[in-house]
């Protein structure tokens, strides 16, 4: 200040300045606290969003790499289904400045689930946005950008996709719009598909693609040249119970679950119930020789006349006109000597026998996709004796596959598993029968294709055991003669059995070749053939005519007539 | 460092035999002054940030890069990278530049540029070309300059002298004058439209009145004014509305700041590492408003964390240094300068981590911005120039002073 005479208020007293400099470091000091309040606020956000957010919940830093959904393979490692970054066509009807009406026409000349009037409509909705299609093909992208409007929108979204097509599309089911499991092992492994710690690594599943393959042509095959209205087929490893194959027809499109018929979507190995027939007289016969009813396979029952019981007749469709054996019953499939020896079980042992083998609840096994049993209600005596040659009582086709599994393989029960299993996973099981009788199943099983019912059942080399079962579907409270489900259930090779293969046709109708038959001999025993022929060799079972199952101590229990071979 | 020698101290009185160490406290030159009197933990600090921008363009490049393609333009995926570069190589000897101005001539420059910039803030709406629906930018091609950018570090030095005029003249009415000017620059911003840069002014104006010692209820006046203005703003201009219901309801198009949050937290914690990032491809303007949001998916959280440190550590520097300052304009001068800069950062992430509405907001030396980063040179430049003091002349009485030489106060 230089100013000698200046007014009073333009000199500030150094006190008064002092104030004013403690008031401007307080003020300061004041808006320090606000930026490190509203810091710390950030902060707290950003920790939050650590530690809640969907991003930093999965964790490590190789996350963009990960699909959004883990990989399902076989247990060979081939991909039944992927995660892709799939097209995505949508519309910002806000911000378009073409002209709407030429737009929604052009759209629906390349895409036309919609007409241009629909088109038209959603331009013209003045909404933020609406996808127009998702999992576009590049060309279309390539198509629909080429209309020039900035509105029209790209995008990248994760999506899923099978490989193999409609190949085990019951077991493998699909995602929905979101990315999540809607059927099948889709929706079991759905949680460890998408937990970020596991879905690097792809999920293995116990079905063998080829296997699966083998099965699923054969099967259509059949049920084309059969005109039957369903098949499916079942291969199940009989020491471990993983299902190598599990198929049903006719099946859908995984890729586009949506666009296929609701029918399509049905799971005859696991949903659908059937009355199998025949092929629960094995199922029978282990059941009283570990109950003591059949002490002797020699032991002799009266197939000459039909079995009355109450209004019913039980009766044979050949008859055989003399009493037999027990291999002999097999052999021929008598539904009387099998009703005779399920009435002496009575209702107790028959319905443990079942229940042994879990034919009173759903099958046991992964997919949620699994029918209720139809078990009798009340066990009378036609019941026992019909459910001796598999009628009153309707399980699955896989529920039998176990069954059989259990016949075969020393007697000792697993659960089917669709999931690869470990040496030291696989379930210890539960004994159903004795090793014993296990090995005579196996002798008689193997008799009935080499003798009986299921010779064409028979693939060289492979020793194919197996029984028949054509059962008339159940219609107005009887049965329906002409609409047969036909069933044969197998295991190979039956000097150590490895698998169980089961064949079944609904409604087949006989052809020229089965000579219009179309009963499980002449329909169902040629795909079981053709189908071990094919996965015998990739399944590791060398094909050997000098190797069989000994059954020379049952041969003089088998009746022949002179000159007969 | 260097300057710290372990030789025996020579007394000033035998010049003869000593070596002059560069940059050393006997080091008289030009540079050996500017780099004793400097803040340099405010530099150190500076310079991360500026080191931390050019990863952080350098990972937000190519989703720009592949956003503004398509068609005949095809931009390289390091184009931005490249551009922040070069932009680099200018500011930074800008930023030292002025940093060595003394006081006055800082001052002076300042005011020049204050009116410069507000002329052409004037005149951008009938001379610019329209980008994104705003009239922001002036020039043409290369030599395209955004004025408000320029205006923010002019203005405040110029808002720091007109309130310390106060101190010569109490009669003068610094207040009013002041209000006149913010309300004038604001009309212009909201006229391109600029909503973000009109809060910063307008914050910016209201800090400093606070420092200038205004009563405090006047400060409750302008406290209710501004909720007053920000429900009008609501009420009757139609970008914040949309920006506010968005924000508040989740309504309208809340695309950007969801992709936003998304991105943000897609690399969780520690981050997807460089280049691995997928949903910066998503963003809109991933090099500007939303780097925040490409830096959390590329490099953490953890390295957001670490980037809010960094602009508090800015913010607290200065004002704790500022609690030595008496000078008013300097003091005024220095805690406008670094609130802008805090101002603008905290705004910007707290748009990135939604806890605040989208205004179209840049991260100060991190986002991509030519102007942008030659304005933020000369605002730091001017701040380093005012911040620059003898180390000798004002020290803390509370220094101890050892035997006879003065010794340096270790800051």
């Amino acid at each position: 200040m230089t100013a000698l005479v200046a007014r009073p208020e333009r000199v500030r007293l150094a006190g008064q300045r002092h104030q004013a400099t403690v008031v401007t470091h307080q003020r300061l000091m004041l808006i320090m606290l606000l930026f490190l309040g509203v810091t710390a606020a950030v902060v707290l956000r950003i920790g939050y969003l650590a530690l809640f957010s969907d991003g930093a919940a999965r964790g490590g830093a190789a996350n963009a790499l990960l699909p959004a959904r883990g990989d399902i393979v076989d247990r060979n490692g081939q991909p039944l289904a992927r995660s892709i970054d799939a097209w995505t066509i949508g519309v910002h009807p806000a911000k378009i400045i073409g002209d709407r009406e030429e737009i929604a026409v052009r759209l629906a000349r390349l895409m036309p689930e919609r007409s241009a009037a629909e088109y038209l409509e959603i331009l013209t909705s003045g909404r933020t946005f609406q996808f127009l299609r998702r999992r576009a093909l590049p060309e279309l992208v390539a198509a629909v950008n080429a209309i020039g409007e900035p509105g029209l929108a790209f995008d990248r979204e994760p999506d899923r996709l099978y490989p193999q097509a409609g190949l085990g599309a019951h077991v493998l089911g699909w995602t929905d719009i979101d990315g999540h499991g809607a059927a099948g092992m889709e929706k079991v492994l759905d949680a460890a598909l998408t937990d970020p710690a596991r879905r690097g690594a792809p999920t293995a599943l116990a079905i063998d693609s080829r296997v699966q393959a083998a099965m699923e042509s054969e099967l259509a095959a059949a049920m084309t040249s059969l005109q039957a209205i369903g098949a499916t087929g079942v291969v199940l490893d009989v020491r471990t119970g993983e299902l190598l194959a599990l198929a049903s027809l006719p099946a859908y499109n995984p890729n586009a679950a949506g666009r296929f018929a609701l029918d399509t979507r049905f799971n005859r190995a696991t949903m659908g119930v059937y009355e199998l027939g025949s092929t629960f007289k094995p199922i029978t016969v282990a059941a009283a020789m570990e109950a003591g009813v059949i002490k002797s396979l020699g032991q002799r029952y009266d197939a000459a006349h039909a079995v009355a019981v109450g209004r019913f007749r039980i009766n044979d469709s050949h008859p055989i006109g003399r009493s037999i054996t027990i291999p002999e019953m097999l052999i021929h499939s008598s539904n009387i000597v099998t009703a005779r020896i399920s009435d002496q079980m009575g209702a107790e042992r028959m319905a443990h026998a079942f229940r042994q083998l879990g034919f009173d609840e759903p099958a046991h096994v992964e997919l949620p996709e699994k029918g209720r049993t139809l078990w009798p209600g009340d066990w009378g005596r036609a019941t026992i004796m019909n459910t001796g040659f598999g009628h009153g009582i309707a399980v699955t086709p896989l529920h039998l596959a176990t069954a059989y599994a259990t016949l075969v393989n020393g007697g000792v029960w697993r659960p089917a598993t669709l999931m690869k299993l470990g040496p030291d996973q696989v379930p210890r099981g539960r004994r159903v029968y004795s090793e014993e009788t296990s090995a005579r199943m196996r002798q008689m099983l193997r008799l009935i294709v080499t003798e009986g019912t299921g010779k064409k059942a028979e693939a060289p080399g492979y020793r194919v055991g197996g029984k028949t079962g054509t059962a008339e579907k159940p219609k107005d409270g009887g049965y329906a003669r002409k609409s047969l489900v036909s069933t044969f259930a197998a295991a190979f090779p039956m000097d150590d059995p490895r698998y169980v293969v089961i064949a079944m046709l609904d409604e087949p109708k006989g052809n020229a070749e089965t000579f219009g038959i179309a009963t499980a001999g002449w329909t169902a025993a040629p795909v079981v053939s053709k189908v071990v022929s094919r996965i015998g060799p990739l399944l590791g079972v060398l094909p050997d005519e000098r190797r069989d199952v000994d059954v020379s101590d049952l041969m003089p229990l088998i009746w022949k007539a002179k000159g007969a071979r | 460092m260097s300057f710290v020698g372990n030789q025996p101290r020579v007394s000033t009185a035998t010049p003869k035999g000593r070596e002059i160490v560069r940059l050393g406290r006997a080091d008289r030159s030009a540079l050996g002054r500017w780099f004793w009197e400097i803040d340099r933990v405010l530099l150190l600090l500076v310079a991360v940030l500026v080191a931390v921008g050019l990863v952080a363009v350098a990972a937000a490049s190519p989703a720009a890069g592949s956003r503004y393609s398509g068609g005949a333009v095809q931009i390289a995926p390091l184009h931005y990278f490249y551009r922040q570069l070069m932009w680099m190589v200018v500011a930074l000897p800008v930023m030292v530049g002025v940093s060595m101005l003394p006081h006055q001539l800082a001052r002076r420059f300042a005011l020049v540029g204050a009116g410069a910039c507000i002329l052409l803030l004037a005149l951008t709406p009938f001379l610019g070309p329209e980008v994104n629906g705003a009239h922001r930018w002036i020039g043409f091609g290369f030599a395209q300059l955004q004025p408000s950018e320029f205006l923010k570090p002019f203005y405040i030095v110029a808002l720091a002298w007109l309130l310390s005029l106060k101190e010569q003249d109490r009669t003068l009415p610094v207040v009013p004058i002041s209000a006149v000017v913010t309300a004038v620059i604001a009309l212009f911003l909201m006229r391109q439209p600029d909503f973000g840069s009109t809060v910063i002014f307008a914050a910016v104006w209201v800090l400093m009145l606070m420092l200038a010692g205004i009563s405090v209820r006047f400060l409750a006046l302008l406290g209710l004014g501004g909720i007053a203005g920000i429900v009008a703003a609501y009420l009757f201009y139609p970008v914040a509305t949309a920006r506010i219901d968005g924000f508040l309801f989740a309504q309208g198009d809340t695309y950007q700041t969801e992709s936003a949050l998304r991105t943000l937290t897609a690399g969780g914690v520690f981050g997807t590492g460089p280049g691995g990032g997928a949903r910066k491809f998503h963003l809109p303007e991933p090099h500007t408003d939303y780097i925040f949001s490409v830096i959390g998916e590329e490099f953490g959280l953890i390295a957001c964390l670490a980037i809010a440190m960094l602009y508090i550590a800015i913010v607290v520097r200065v004002l704790v240094k500022l609690l030595e300052e008496e000078n008013p304009f300097l003091l005024l001068a220095g805690a406008g300068l670094v609130s802008q800069i805090g101002l603008q950062a905290l705004i910007n992430m707290a748009v990135n981590v939604q806890i605040a509405p989208s205004k179209g907001m840049t991260l100060p030396f991190i986002s991509y911005g030519g102007s942008s980063m030659i304005a933020l040179s000369i605002g730091v430049g001017l701040l380093l120039a005012f911040t620059r003091r003898n180390p000798f002349l004002n020290r803390s009485p509370y220094a101890s002073r050892g035997g006879g030489g003065p010794k340096p106060a270790l800051r």
